[in-house]
C-alpha cells in the first residue's frame, strides 16, 4: 500500500488508497461513507446479493486501524446505509475490540437513532470544529473554515490517448474544502468535474496518485 | 352440430363479407377442430387472425349448443401478442366475427395500457377472449386463485411468435404455457410465426419438447407469394455522400418525391432518436407536410400512437416516420410504399417491413433503401439479391434462462404458492428448461427462499418461505407488490415521464438521457422542441421551446448485426466490387456504379479484399495507433474477434485497446505501436483455445457485465421500480455494475452470474460463427497495409463511440503514462 502525504494548509495529512484521511498531529483517521448494512439491507428486501461480501467493510476497518493506531476514528457520516439490521452486532463487535474513541458526524443515510451510538460508547454530532477545520458529511463551503466532508462518493475518469478512460475512486480537493472517497464496497461513484485549480487524487487498490 | 355444419357458419360469414377463405384458412380450422395443436406460418395482413379466432368460436358454439340462451360465462381463449399497439386491431377483428354470428362471446384487452378500473372489472368477470401480453399474463399468475381463472381455457394462440421466440418474453411465454397446460385440460396452443429459418424449431419451442402437445400437432404455412420491389434511393453526386454517419439526412429532399408519389409511405429509422431527427428536419425544411406526416416511436404516449395508427387508415396521413414500433401489426390499407433508413441488418426485418406496403390482392409491396453512408450501398446491393432468395436468418430461442425462472418461482410463490414436485415436471417440459438438472432446480429453490445456497447464521433474506407442509409461498406484502411491479424480462433503463409544466403527457424517456440535462436545456421529443423546466420524482416537467436546435435523446439499444446470411451476401457483393472496380463492367448494380470514386480512393490508399485476401490495415492519427481488421461477419462476431484478438496480444507484451466494431470489421485501438508481425509471426487468428481464450477476454471486457444487468434486474437482484409511479425506493438503488463485481468476487458460481457469461457466448458471441469466420481467414492469404491515413473502409468504424476496452497492464503503469500525455 503507497500512501500520500499532502498539506490541508499547514496540516500534514496521509491519503490512504482505502480513501481514509489521518490527521498526523492529532491521531485522528477520517473515514466517510462505509454504508455498513446496506448488503443485509437489500437481502432483507428480496434482493440476493452475496452475504459473504458484508465482512470485507469490517476486514478493511481493522486493516488500516492496525496501520495508523488512531486516538480518534471520525466518521464522517453515512456509516450505516439504512435501518437497523444484523450487521449492526457485526459492528458491535468491532467497536468493542476498538481502543480509540469514535465519533460519529451524522450524514443522509444515519438514520438509526443516536442512542444506539451512546450504548457504544460512539458520539453522534452534526458537525465538528477543530482549529481551523469543519469536519462534515455534506460538503459546504464556510467562511474561515476548510471543510472534510464526504457524501459525493467522488469519483474521477481519467482519459487517456487511444480513447482510453479509467474510472476510479477519488480525493476530491478545491480551495477551501476536501471530499473524502466513499470507503464502503458496494457504492457508487459520482464522477467528478475538475475546475482547473482543484485538485484530484484517483485510488488504485494500492497505491493513491496525485493527478495534477 | 359437426364440423361440417360448423365450417358451414363460417363459410356463410366470409361469403356475406364478399370473401372467400384462403386455403390456409380452411387447414387451420380443420386442425383445430380435430383438436390439433399447432404453428401458423402467414405472414401480416393476410387474414391469420381469422384463421385461428374463427375455430375457437365454432368450437364454443359446439360445446354449448344452447349458447344463445345459455351463454356460459368465463375465460375460453387467451390472445398473446408481443405489443400492445396491436391488441386494439385484433380485438376489432375478433368481436366482429364474434357479433355477427351472434355467438355471444365477448372480446377484452388487457395490457400494460389497461386501467386499474377495467382489471378489477375484468377480474370479476373475465371477457371469453382476453388479449393480452407475456407480461401481462404473467402478472395474472400472480394473483390469488388464478387455476379457477383458467379452467375452461380452450386455446391460446401465440401472435407474433418468431418476435417472442429469440427473446426472454418467449421464455416467458413458454413457462406460462406450461404452467396452464396444466391448469386448463382441453387447451389448444397456437402459433402464429413470420417466416423465420428455423419454422420447425419454433413450434417445439412453443409446444415444448418432446410433449404430446408437440405429438398432437402441425405445421401449416399460408405460401404467400408476394412480389416485392427493392430498390436503393441514391444521391446525384457521390462527392456530398459521407463515409460514416447513420442519420442519412443528406438524402432528404430524394425522399420527398416518393412521399409525393404514394398514397401513404412509412419510413422506417432504426432508433427513435434518428426517428425525431428525421421528423424535426423534414419539417424544417417542407413545412407543407405539416399535418401529413406524423411520427411514431415506442417512448410517445399511447393516445397519439393510436391516433396515428388510426390516421393512417383512413388515409389521412401521406407519410409516417416510424421505429420498429410499426413493424408488427394488422393491415395498413392504404401504405403503398416503405423506406428503409440505414441498413436493417436482417433480412427477415427488412421483408417484414417491406410486406408492410401493398396489402391488397396482387399488389407488390414496395420497399426504397436508403443508405446513410458511402459503405452502406454495399450492403444495399447485397439485400436486394437477399429478397430475391428469400435468405431469412433463424430467431434462436434462449436455454437455461435462470433469471426468468427465478422470477415465474416467485410469482407462482406470490398468488397460491406452489409445490416443487408438481411445477418441476411442467418446468422440465418446456423448450428451454429441457436440460434443467436435479441441481439446478435446486439452486433455484435455495436462491428464492434463502439467497443462497448455504443457510448463513442471522441472515434476514426474505423473498419466499416454505410453509409446513412445503408449499413455497410469499407471505410479504411488500415482497409480493415489489414483485409484482418486477414482472417482465424487457429491461430498460428506469424510464421517467415526460409532462408540461401545466399538465400534459407526452412520453416516457430513458433516465440516462435526461441526467445529463439541466433546467433551461432544451432537447426535441415527440416532434416538439421541449425546455426542461425541472425533474421532480420519476417525472420531467417541460415547457414548449421556441428555440431551433435542441438535443435529440439518445435511447439505448438499437444495435443489432448482420445476420450470417447477410454477412455472406455482403461479403460476396464486396468480392464482386473489387473485380469491378476500373472496369466498365455493364453488369454492375447501379450501387456499385455510384460507389466507384470511394471504391477507387480505396483502392488507392489500401485494396479491396478479394476472396482469398483478408484486409488489416494501419495507421497512426492523433488518437493513437489503428489496425483495422476486416472479416465482414456482422457486428457480434466482431466484437468477440475483437476481445479474442486484443487479448491474445496483450499475452505478448503489457497492452491497453480500445476496441470498435461494425457490420464490416473491427479496430484495435491503442496509445503504442501494435506489433503487426508479431501478431502475425504468432498465428493468432489461430481457432486453438478459442473458448478458453474468448472466455478470459470476457473477463476482461464488458460484454458479460451488460448482459449481467439485464438478467439482475429480472431476476429480481436490482429493484427498477416502474414507469410512471413513483415508488419510495427506500434505499434499495444500485447500480448493477457493483453487484457485478460483488457476485465475481464473492461469489462466481452463482448461475445467474455464469448466465450472463453463457448468454454472451450463445446469443452474442455465436461461437460456430466465430469458429467459421477463424477458419475462413486461416484459408485466406492476410494482407497488412501500412496506410498514411485513415481509409474510406476504416471511417465508419473508427469514428464509433461504444467501446469495448482491454488492458493487459499494471493499473498504476497506466494512469502514470497517461498523466505523462496529460502534462505534455
Amino acid at each position: 500500500m503507497k500512501t500520500l502525504d499532502v498539506f490541508l494548509g499547514t496540516e500534514k495529512v496521509e491519503f490512504h488508497p482505502f480513501g481514509t484521511v489521518f490527521w498526523k498531529s492529532k491521531k485522528i483517521l477520517l473515514i466517510a461513507d462505509v454504508h455498513l448494512g446496506k448488503i443485509g439491507h437489500f437481502r432483507k428486501h428480496g434482493s440476493a446479493i452475496p452475504a459473504d461480501s458484508i465482512q470485507k467493510n469490517f476486514e478493511k476497518l481493522t486493516e488500516i486501524i492496525k496501520k495508523y493506531h488512531p486516538e480518534k476514528i471520525i466518521f464522517l457520516g453515512d456509516l450505516f446505509h439504512s435501518s437497523l439490521n444484523y450487521e449492526w452486532k457485526l459492528f458491535e463487535k468491532w467497536v468493542e475490540k476498538q481502543t480509540a474513541e469514535i465519533i460519529l458526524i451524522e450524514g443522509n443515510h444515519d438514520i438509526i437513532s443516536p442512542l444506539n451510538y451512546q450504548e457504544l460508547g460512539i458520539k453522534t454530532q452534526k458537525e465538528l470544529i477543530l482549529n481551523k477545520f469543519l469536519l462534515t458529511h455534506h460538503p459546504e463551503e464556510r467562511k474561515g473554515y476548510f471543510t472534510i466532508c464526504g457524501h459525493l462518493h467522488p469519483g474521477f475518469k481519467l482519459a487517456g490517448r487511444g480513447k482510453q478512460v479509467l474510472k476510479l475512486r477519488c480525493f476530491y480537493k478545491t480551495e477551501n474544502q476536501l471530499v473524502l472517497p466513499a470507503f464502503g464496497e458496494f457504492t457508487g461513484n459520482y464522477w467528478v468535474q475538475p475546475e482547473p485549480e482543484d485538485k484530484i487524487f484517483v485510488c488504485t487498490p494500492t497505491e493513491v496518485i496525485a493527478i495534477n | 352440430m359437426n364440423r361440417k355444419e360448423l365450417l358451414a357458419i363460417a363459410d356463410h360469414w366470409f361469403t356475406n363479407q364478399g370473401w372467400k377463405p384462403f386455403p390456409f384458412q380452411k387447414q387451420t380450422w380443420n386442425a383445430y377442430l380435430k383438436g390439433k395443436n399447432g404453428l401458423l406460418n402467414a405472414p401480416t395482413g393476410s387474414g391469420k387472425t381469422y384463421a385461428l379466432w374463427v375455430p375457437i368460436v365454432l368450437e364454443y358454439l359446439k360445446q354449448n349448443p344452447d349458447y344463445k340462451t345459455k351463454p356460459e360465462k368465463g375465460l375460453k381463449a387467451i390472445w398473446i401478442t408481443p405489443l400492445r399497439a396491436l391488441s386494439v386491431e385484433i380485438a376489432q377483428a375478433a368481436t366482429r366475427f364474434a357479433e355477427e354470428t351472434q355467438s355471444g362471446l365477448t372480446v377484452g384487452i388487457r395490457t400494460g395500457d389497461t386501467t386499474q378500473k377495467e382489471r378489477a372489472a375484468q377480474k370479476k368477470s373475465m371477457p371469453d377472449l382476453l388479449i393480452t401480453t407475456p407480461e401481462s399474463l404473467h402478472l395474472l399468475l400472480s394473483s390469488k386463485n388464478y387455476p379457477k381463472l383458467f379452467k375452461n381455457l380452450n386455446a391460446i394462440v401465440v401472435d407474433e411468435w418468431h418476435e417472442l421466440l429469440g427473446s426472454k418474453r418467449g421464455v416467458q411465454t413458454e413457462l406460462a404455457l406450461s404452467r396452464l397446460k396444466t391448469v386448463a385440460e382441453n387447451l389448444k396452443i397456437w402459433g402464429i410465426s413470420a417466416t423465420i429459418g428455423n419454422l420447425p424449431q419454433a413450434q417445439e419451442v412453443l409446444l415444448g419438447a418432446e410433449s404430446e402437445a408437440l405429438q398432437n400437432s402441425t405445421l401449416i404455412k399460408a405460401n404467400i407469394q408476394k412480389q416485392i420491389e427493392v430498390k436503393s434511393i441514391i444521391p446525384q453526386s457521390m462527392e456530398k455522400f459521407p463515409w460514416r454517419g447513420h442519420l442519412g439526412l443528406h438524402l432528404l429532399d430524394e425522399v420527398v418525391p416518393i412521399i409525393n408519389n404514394s398514397k401513404t409511405t412509412l419510413i422506417f429509422t432504426n432508433t427513435r432518436s434518428q426517428c425525431e431527427l428525421w421528423f424535426q428536419k423534414l419539417m424544417n425544411k417542407y413545412p407543407e407536410f405539416a399535418g401529413e406526416v406524423a411520427m411514431h416511436h415506442g417512448s410517445i404516449n399511447k393516445e397519439t400512437r393510436l391516433w396515428v395508427e388510426q390516421a393512417i387508415r383512413n388515409e389521412s396521413l401521406k407519410a409516417v416516420i416510424c421505429t420498429s414500433s410499426l413493424d408488427l401489426g394488422v393491415d395498413f390499407a392504404p401504405v403503398e410504399t416503405i423506406i428503409q433508413i440505414g441498413g436493417p441488418k436482417g433480412v427477415a426485418r427488412f421483408l417484414q417491413r417491406a410486406g408492410r406496403s401493398g396489402h391488397q390482392p396482387g399488389k407488390a409491396s414496395r420497399i426504397y433503401f436508403l443508405p446513410t453512408h458511402a459503405i452502406e450501398l454495399i450492403e444495399a446491393s447485397a439485400l436486394q439479391k437477399a429478397v430475391a432468395k428469400k435468405a431469412v436468418e433463424d430467431r434462436i430461442p434462449y436455454l437455461q434462462s435462470f433469471d426468468v425462472l427465478v422470477q415465474y418461482l416467485t410469482t407462482l410463490a406470490v398468488s397460491d404458492g406452489f409445490y416443487p414436485k408438481e411445477i418441476y415436471p411442467e418446468i422440465k417440459s418446456t423448450f428451454c428448461f429441457q436440460g434443467l438438472t436435479e441441481d439446478e432446480w435446486r439452486w433455484c429453490l435455495n436462491f428464492i427462499t434463502k439467497g443462497s445456497q448455504s443457510l448463513q447464521s442471522y441472515d434476514e433474506y426474505k423473498k419466499v418461505e416454505i410453509e409446513e407442509d412445503g408449499k413455497f409461498k410469499v407471505n410479504h406484502r411488500g415482497v409480493a407488490m415489489r414483485h409484482r411491479l418486477q414482472i417482465g424480462t424487457i429491461v430498460s433503463d428506469a424510464m421517467l415521464t415526460v409532462k408540461y409544466v401545466k399538465g400534459g403527457f407526452i412520453g416516457t424517456i430513458e433516465e440516462y438521457f435526461v441526467s445529463k440535462l439541466t433546467p433551461g436545456d432544451v432537447f426535441t421529443f415527440a416532434g416538439r422542441n421541449l425546455e426542461l423546466s425541472r425533474i421532480k420524482g420519476m417525472q420531467v416537467l417541460v415547457r414548449k421551446s421556441k428555440k431551433k436546435t435542441a438535443k435529440v435523446p439518445s435511447w439505448m439499444g438499437g444495435r443489432m448485426t448482420f445476420s450470417a446470411q447477410m454477412s455472406g451476401l455482403l461479403r460476396e457483393e464486396l468480392y464482386e466490387a473489387a473485380e469491378s472496380v476500373g472496369s466498365n463492367s455493364k453488369k454492375r448494380s447501379p450501387e456499385m456504379v455510384a460507389l466507384q470514386p470511394i471504391l477507387e480512393r480505396q483502392q488507392l490508399e489500401s485494396i479491396i479484399p478479394k476472396q482469398n485476401q483478408f484486409l488489416i490495415e494501419t495507421f497512426k492519427t492523433r488518437e493513437g495507433y489503428h489496425a483495422i481488421f476486416y472479416p465482414f461477419e456482422g457486428r457480434f462476431v466482431h466484437e468477440a474477434l475483437g476481445s479474442l484478438l486484443a487479448y491474445r496480444i496483450s499475452l505478448l507484451s503489457p497492452i491497453s485497446f480500445s476496441i470498435a466494431f461494425n457490420d464490416y470489421g473491427f479496430e484495435l485501438l491503442s496509445d503504442q505501436e501494435i506489433d503487426m508481425q508479431q501478431v502475425l509471426d504468432n498465428n493468432l487468428f489461430s481457432s486453438e483455445f478459442l473458448m478458453d481464450d474468448l472466455y478470459k477476454s470476457l473477463n476482461a471486457t464488458e460484454m458479460a457485465r451488460r448482459k449481467f444487468r439485464d438478467i439482475a434486474v429480472v431476476a429480481g437482484l436490482v429493484f427498477t421500480g416502474y414507469p410512471n409511479k413513483l415508488i419510495k425506493n427506500k434505499h434499495l438503488q444500485s447500480s448493477s455494475q457493483l453487484l457485478f463485481d460483488v457476485f465475481r468476487d464473492y461469489e462466481d458460481d452463482n448461475l445467474l452470474f455464469q448466465q450472463a457469461f453463457r448468454e454472451t457466448f450463445e446469443h452474442q458471441l455465436e461461437e460456430g460463427r466465430l469458429r467459421q469466420a477463424l477458419e475462413r481467414i486461416h484459408s485466406q492469404q492476410i494482407v497488412w497495409k501500412a496506410c498514411q491515413k485513415p481509409t474510406p473502409f476504416s471511417f465508419p468504424i473508427i469514428t464509433d463511440r461504444l467501446r469495448e476496452k482491454l488492458s493487459s497492464e499494471k493499473l498504476e503503469d497506466r494512469i502514470q503514462r497517461m498523466l505523462k500525455y496529460l502534462n505534455k
